[in-house]
């Protein structure tokens, strides 16, 4: 999860306009969640995965990793939909008589679930495209942009911001209490570990404060206001996109 | 430069817990001048910055900004803050947003600008703290130092007349030290009243006009550096330690290559200046 946010701002895609970006992944998302033949996914996950290595860069490696994170889960929820038990043994594929009872699979489940598994596998490509272009701090801005409620851009650009605060202090006091063989032995372990989050659970009070008071002196009255950064316009990249939408939207209807 | 801008009046303040941070406070800020604040670990100097824009409320005495008291009502605070800005001990409670770009724009926008001026600004003070390069880089990826950098840009694009700096130094490498001393210089020049806090003697003794010495809640001593440093019961009281530039000179006036009378040297120059002196009227004797 902290590699996605570092290629985030590292890969080859972060000049472009964070909008376009956005538009892509979201439209890419919606036509292969809405397709009834498993042509659209397929396409959209080579799309996907063209432009994460080829396009932004990123390497092949990395997003085959990302996207096995999903795939055991995905692979146990697919495999209850594909299997079905039942006490008479017809219209099974393939089945396996376990005392009295068949156990196995029908054809159109595992159609049912291999389309599922494309079609997910497929939608996550476009979020991981998404999260692995565009800081976070741009989609928030693209999401205010899009007129999503101040209370939630807001937390989610403080709660963004935090992690990271929290997460190095948690590292640093780790950090501390193992080279003071704090983790030798389990009991110590169980020891450290509670001293950790109760360090923590202290600091994030004092913290919290600390930025409020820090914000009212820079002029905070209620609302975070800040600059999104100005990026180019491509109307190439328009282009592209309803270039590459367009055929895909065909083959859903065409599909139908 | 006598007229007084910020002055605190004894000020008492305790935290929650029942610590006395500030027992009893008098400090005089005048404007365009260049105070530092020196004191030890706890002594209650972040906390007294915290009372210069209301943002804690002193428990007796006042706050006066102009000569007058200033209020704690919600539109005399903005007005305040746009003319007394702060930067924070540590930049980690400071930034708030992980966009470099979007937390300095923060202070200025709050100021009702408008956008073009806001850019402005925020290029200014990127350039000024030398975290242009910095701007596309998240906070989380930054060094201490530069983080505190970027949070020195916070505050400086919102233009403040009166700038206090906790610590500003503390973290930055003597590159990014000096180079942030000539930064304070050229604010200087250009009017800003500067106050910061510092366990540096030196830079203290050579930077400010004025230094104000705490100890334990209490404001012991202020005065010109030359003054303050020349009171020895004040520097073992307060912890501190001599500059090494008075340091060296006592020691030169003590064997005698130095006459007694002669004034303090301010600066490397100063002092190095007058031993070169020094040496060309051995010569000439001989
Ligand atoms: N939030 C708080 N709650 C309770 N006590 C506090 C709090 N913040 C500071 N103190 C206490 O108030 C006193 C003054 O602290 P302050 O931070 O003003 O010192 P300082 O002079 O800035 O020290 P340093 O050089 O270490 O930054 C200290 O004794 C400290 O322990
Ligand atoms: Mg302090």
């Amino acid at each position: 999860m902290i590699n996605i946010d570092t290629y985030a701002y590292s890969n080859r895609l972060k000049t472009v306009h964070p909008t376009e970006k956005f538009l892509f992944a979201m439209i890419t998302l919606v036509v292969c969640l809405t397709s009834p033949a498993l042509i659209t996914p397929l396409s959209v996950l080579a799309l996907m995965a063209a432009g994460i290595i080829i396009k932004a860069g990123i390497p092949g490696r990395f997003f085959v990793k990302l996207m096995l994170v999903p795939l055991s889960f995905l692979l146990l929820s697919v495999l209850t939909i594909a299997f079905s038990v039942s006490t008479s043994p017809a219209g099974f594929w393939l089945a396996q008589n376990i005392a009295g009872l068949t156990v196995g699979i029908r054809l159109p489940d595992l159609v049912t679930a291999v389309h599922l598994l494309i079609k997910s596998l497929g939608a996550v490509s476009c979020l991981y495209f998404l999260a692995l272009t565009t800081p976070m701090t741009e989609i928030i801005s693209v999401l205010s942009r899009m007129r999503t409620p101040v209370i939630i851009t807001e937390l989610m650009a403080l709660i963004y911001r935090f992690i990271f605060v929290f997460m190095e202090m948690a590292t640093t006091i780790r950090r501390a209490q193992s080279s003071r063989l704090g983790y030798v032995s389990t009991k110590s372990s169980f020891r450290s570990m509670s001293g950790l989050f109760s360090a923590l659970f202290g600091k994030v009070f004092l913290k919290s404060r600390e930025l409020f008071d820090t914000m009212e002196a820079r002029g905070y009255t209620g609302e975070i206001k800040v600059l999104a950064k100005k990026y180019p316009v491509n109307l190439k990249n328009y282009l592209v996109l309803t270039a590459l939408e367009i055929p895909l939207i065909l083959l859903n209807l065409l599909g139908r | 430069m006598s007229e007084v801008i910020l002055e605190a009046v004894d000020i008492k303040f305790s935290y929650p817990d029942g610590t006395n941070a500030l027992r009893k406070v008098n400090l005089e800020v005048k404007k365009g001048e260049k105070l530092a604040i020196l004191g030890s670990n706890g002594a209650g100097k972040s906390t007294l910055f915290l009372h210069f824009n209301g943002i804690y409320r002193p428990d007796a005495g006042s706050i006066k900004y102009r000569g007058q008291d200033i209020s704690y009502g919600k539109r005399a605070l903005i007005e305040l803050r746009k003319k007394v800005g702060i930067v924070f001990q540590d930049p980690d409670s400071q930034l708030f947003s992980a966009s470099v770009w979007q937390d300095i724009s923060f202070g200025p926008l709050n100021l009702g600008l408008g956008e073009e001026v806001v850019v402005d600004r925020v290029k200014q003070a990127m350039s000024d703290t030398e975290t242009t390069d910095l701007q596309d880089k998240p906070t989380h990826l930054l060094s201490y130092g530069q983080k505190k950098r970027v949070s020195i840009a916070g505050v400086l694009a919102m233009e403040p007349e009166v700038i206090i700096f906790d610590e500003p130094t503390a973290w930055l490498d003597p590159r990014h030290g000096r180079e942030f001393m000539e930064l304070l210089e050229k604010l200087s020049q250009e009017g800003k009243t500067i106050i910061i806090s510092t366990h540096d003697v030196d830079l203290a003794y050579s930077w400010s006009d004025r230094i104000a010495v705490m100890y334990s809640g209490e404001l012991i001593a202020s005065g010109e550096p030359g003054e303050v440093f020349l009171q020895p019961d004040i520097i073992s009281r307060a912890d501190l330690l001599l500059p090494w530039l008075l340091e060296m000179h006592r020691e030169l006036v003590q064997k005698g290559w130095l006459p007694p009378s002669g004034p303090l040297p301010k600066t490397r120059e100063d002092l190095f200046g007058s031993i070169a002196a020094k040496r060309e009227r051995r010569l000439s004797v001989l």
